[in-house]
């Protein structure tokens, strides 16, 4: 169950996250989109490994959701959807 | 760290092992041995009946007047006997020059697909349905790739404070059972740096497409997909077909992209639009020296360099997606590099054994003999000794059935042998004593791979030392015959010296002392 969830909400997480280092960092997106694949796996991985940490399951699951959410509207801040490479 | 924390890691780290485990077996077993794709090749190939080279242009002339879809794309392979591969009527097909008679007509030579069919068994688990958008072999791998990387991270969290202590553990008196937890222990730390390029370079391979759905959906949006094409293709697709054009011979096309990036090494050459004014030849090799040794000359038809994509010469995504490739297939150093990767492969095959049936141990120690427990421990036990000694008879099958009657059918009779030999063992395993079923596979499988070299001799007398390659494959697979006989002597050695653990006896009574004796059957 956590395993799975873990898995589960850490990825769009894991993209998000990048999307919003690609957006704070002052260099074209489109110029390093492999190390953005590379890191999206990366942070994945390490995801899923912290989301071990909290003793019971819910609240880790819990956080990476509002994560999600928090990510979410950030990127909503940025012009990178439809937006220039 | 904290011991409930620590527990949490080392149960994080079993689950996602248990998982993860045998697909990596499977996975890791058949990449040791796809690493030396290329030399599989030429080993799986019919003797060649002419030893005088054939003319390329030649060939290609014919091949493009046979089959007129080639002309819009194909890729030409260099050597000997030069070959082709371009899509008919939406499925890949394959000619080589001595496919064409004197008289130019062509007829299919059978051919042992054995080669790729291994490298699908490493990237996909030979799991059909790669057409489609989405592969579904290639995706579950990328998954399981990324329980993988999590199993490396939390396996170092939990090693990381007695990782000194545990590097000289090793011991063999004692607790057998610890001997093999530490020799786990020690193969994962010692072989750590392999295992963490395979699980980000195979994670970001299997799972190319989902990612780059979920960056287009959550980030970048629909221009996603055509900033990807721009930055990876080497060169747009034509669009519109020119004006007819009289092609320059092919070697100069290949000296051509020699000289535009000194010390190449030609692989292969994409041929868009041949013999049309608006076509070009991507040309693509490597050259030797470099960690990230991918190279790209793209020319137009009359010899005039387009774009040059080399070590010193390309952009970020290029600099960085080559050392991607040649970090997961070992090919940037020769062959003392492959042969690294090849023995690192089989050990990680051991390091994913071991972990399982740890794990099986320790579960059934902890919460008491379960079905769950023995269920795990069989299957292991079958699904490795299937798929060791089915890749095998898939060889044994490649290189008699090309000398057979049926040699037509040779590429589907190999992925059947493969399916026969491992779904009765895996049944059989369910059913067998563990012990019993395990001394029996470790006692045949040396034998299975030590045929493989005896046919090769018996088919193709000289041959199979006289090629470079098909010697070093012959050699690979007597080691492999070597390092499973040498697998098996430990494995008796801890049954002679340790009682087995209640598991592996399968129906444990006083009537039923099933011990040492098993293995040897």
């Amino acid at each position: 169950m956590r395993l799975w969830g873990a898995a589960l909400l850490s990825l769009p997480l894991s993209v998000m996250l990048v999307g919003l280092l690609a957006a704070a960092l002052p260099v074209p997106w489109s110029s390093w989109l492999v190390l953005m694949l590379l890191l999206v796996v990366i942070l994945w991985m390490g995801l899923v490994v912290l989301a071990a940490m909290p003793r019971r399951v819910l609240p880790g699951l819990a956080g990476l959701l509002v994560a999600n959410g928090v990510a979410a509207l950030l990127l909503q801040a940025t012009a990178l959807y439809g937006g220039g490479t | 760290m904290k011991a409930e924390r620590l527990r949490r890691f080392i149960d994080l780290h079993a689950s996602v092992g248990m998982v993860s485990g045998l697909l990596l077996f499977v996975a890791f077993f058949a990449g040791a041995i796809n690493v030396f794709h290329h030399e599989l090749h030429h080993w799986q190939a019919l003797p060649s009946s002419s030893s005088a080279p054939h003319d390329a242009d030649r060939f290609l002339e014919r091949l493009t007047g046979h089959f007129p879809q080639a002309a819009e794309r194909f890729y030409f392979l260099p050597g000997e006997d030069p070959g082709a591969m371009w899509k008919q009527d939406g499925e890949w097909r394959t000619a080589h020059a001595s496919s064409f008679t004197g008289e130019g007509t062509f007829s299919v030579l059978p051919e042992s697909g054995l080669a790729d069919f291994i490298n699908e068994l490493h990237y996909q688990l030979a799991i059909p349905g790669g057409a489609g958008l989405l592969n579904i072999g290639m995706t579950l791998m990328g998954l399981v790739a990324v329980l993988y990387g999590v199993a490396l991270f939390s396996g170092l969290l939990i090693h990381w404070p007695k990782l000194g202590k545990e590097l000289l553990a090793l011991r063999h008196q004692g607790n057998l059972r610890r001997y093999w937890k530490n020799l786990h222990n020690l193969i994962g730390v010692i072989s750590l740096p392999f295992h963490l390029i395979m699980a980000v370079t195979g994670a970001a391979m299997g799972l190319f497409t989902v990612m780059a759905v979920l960056l287009g959906a959550l980030v970048f949006g629909p221009q996603l997909q055509d900033v990807i094409a721009q930055e990876t293709d080497v060169w747009p697709p034509m669009e519109r077909a020119g004006e007819p054009v009289a092609m320059a011979l092919m070697a100069d096309y290949l000296s051509a992209a020699e000289h535009a990036v000194p010390g190449l090494q030609v692989a292969w050459v994409e041929v868009r639009g041949y013999g049309d004014s608006q076509g070009w030849l991507g040309v693509a090799g490597s050259v030797p020296g470099n960690l990230g040794h991918h190279a790209h000359v793209v020319l137009d038809p009359e010899l005039k360099p387009l774009r040059v994509i080399s070590p010193q010469q390309r952009n970020l995504n290029y600099a960085s997606l080559s050392p991607v490739y040649s970090l997961h297939f070992g090919d940037y150093g020769g062959l003392p590099v492959k042969l690294m990767y090849f023995l690192l492969g089989l050990l990680g095959c051991l390091l994913f054994v071991s972990g399982n049936i740890l794990w099986c141990e320790r579960r059934s120690d902890r919460t008491g003999p379960s079905r769950a427990s023995a269920f795990l421990l069989r299957l292991t036990l079958g699904v490795c000794v299937g798929v060791v000694s089915g890749v095998a008879v898939s060889f044994w099958v490649s290189k008699l059935g090309l000398h057979s009657p049926w040699a037509d059918q040779v590429q589907l009779l190999e992925r059947l042998a493969f399916v026969l030999v491992l779904l009765p063992l895996v049944l059989w395993s369910l059913r067998a004593s563990p012990l019993r079923y395990c001394g029996l596979g470790m006692r045949i499988m040396p034998w299975l791979y030590l045929a493989i070299p005896v046919l090769s001799v018996l088919l193709e007398g000289s041959r199979a030392w006289r090629e470079g390659d098909v010697l070093l494959v012959n050699l690979l697979m007597l080691s492999l015959a070597g390092l499973l006989w040498l697998v098996r002597i430990h494995f008796r050695r801890r049954v002679r010296l340790a009682e087995p653990h209640p598991l592996w006896v399968g129906r444990v009574s006083e009537t039923h002392p099933l011990k040492a004796a098993d293995a040897e059957s």
